[in-house]
């Protein structure tokens, strides 16, 4: 009966699906003699005499406890402002890059300003001529869009016609 | 961490922390060493004690890591250490004959377990041995509950299939 029993802790056990009561329970059945034992319990007897014993294993004792505390290295802190360093590198960093930016940006104005201030042709018949030259262009575009609306115009004035009529 | 709070959570389990230490390596004086670098470590970590839901727990991770980082540094084989094994074991025999045999067995025993992966071994340890629960188990290897009943089962499976093909059977 009692075999019965330890055959169904021991499946249990094989399928890791024991407590740790089952466990118990089995250890402490092997720990002691059977005779006959049937030979599929004695499969398990070794294994579990085994974890008895390691279990009970007695190994020789840890220096005291006293000379631990004294081995155990002071703990230091740091403190926030121990980190001085890296916030000064971080600080200056930022100064950096904004003073080199502002100083780009007023460069590329002073750029633009003396560009705008320039002239184009140190001639002033050049100039002249340059001008001239751009405004017929201007003037020759001009007037293909008007006579693009003078068809329109014609176009208007017949359909007023026929509506009067 | 106070000093006082070391005192009633740490150091009281040292002898755990030692022992499993020791059944990681199989040797004492690695153990020993094992266990003061982990006092060492704790104590130097104070600031995380506030996060830590499980104390043991974590000192147990850090004796595993510590160990394994020595096992691949030293090239251990944990095999070797079998002498070991059987000596409690023959202390109780009365018959000589006995007791040798017995030793043996315990040896055989020993040498398939010693022969498994860490992992399966560590787990056999744990719950076997030291009589951790599966929550445990998972706190201390940093896996997931299901994941530790798969792996303990594989690991007993494994060890089941390797003594009977040793033909290890109990000595009466």
């Amino acid at each position: 009966m009692e075999y019965n029993k330890i055959r169904e802790l021991l499946e249990r056990y094989w399928e890791g699906e024991s407590s740790l009561e089952d466990e118990e329970m089995l250890r402490s059945f092997f720990a002691s003699e059977h005779a006959d034992l049937p030979l599929d319990l004695q499969e398990a007897q070794p294994l579990f005499q085994y974890f008895t014993e390691e279990a009970n294993l007695e190994l020789p004792a840890l220096p005291a406890m006293e000379t631990v505390i004294a081995q155990l290295p002071p703990v230091i802190k740091q403190q926030p402002w121990e980190h001085w360093m890296k916030y000064a590198a971080i600080f200056l960093i930022a100064v950096g890059l904004g003073y080199a930016g502002r100083q780009f940006q007023a460069k590329q104005q002073r750029i633009d300003v003396v560009m705008a201030q320039q002239d184009t042709y140190d001639d002033p018949q050049k100039a002249f001529a340059a001008t001239q030259k751009a405004l017929r262009l201007l003037a020759k575009n001009l007037n293909k869009g008007t006579s693009q609306v003078q068809k329109l115009s014609y176009f208007n004035e017949a359909t007023e016609k026929i509506k009067a009529d | 961490m106070s000093l006082s709070r070391f005192l009633s959570q740490v150091v009281p389990i040292r002898q755990k922390l030692y022992r499993f230490a020791y059944h990681l390596l199989g040797n004492e004086e690695d153990a020993r060493d094992i266990t003061q670098d982990v006092m060492m470590k704790v104590w130097q970590q104070q600031e995380r004690m506030a996060e830590l839901e499980n104390m043991e727990a974590w000192c147990m991770r850090i004796v595993r890591n510590l160990s394994l980082d020595k096992m691949k540094a030293r090239k251990y084989r944990r095999s070797e250490d079998l002498d070991k094994a059987g000596e409690v074991a023959a202390v109780h025999q009365q018959s000589p004959h006995m007791a040798v045999e017995r030793q043996d067995v315990m040896n055989r025993v020993h040498t398939t377990i010693a022969e498994l992966p860490e992992k399966y071994r560590t787990i056999i340890q744990l719950r076997d041995i030291d009589g951790h629960t599966y929550q445990e188990i998972g706190e201390i290897l940093s896996i997931e509950l299901s994941e530790v009943k798969v792996n303990l089962h594989r690991a007993r499976k494994a060890v089941r299939e390797k003594l009977q093909k040793l033909n290890v059977y109990g000595v009466q």
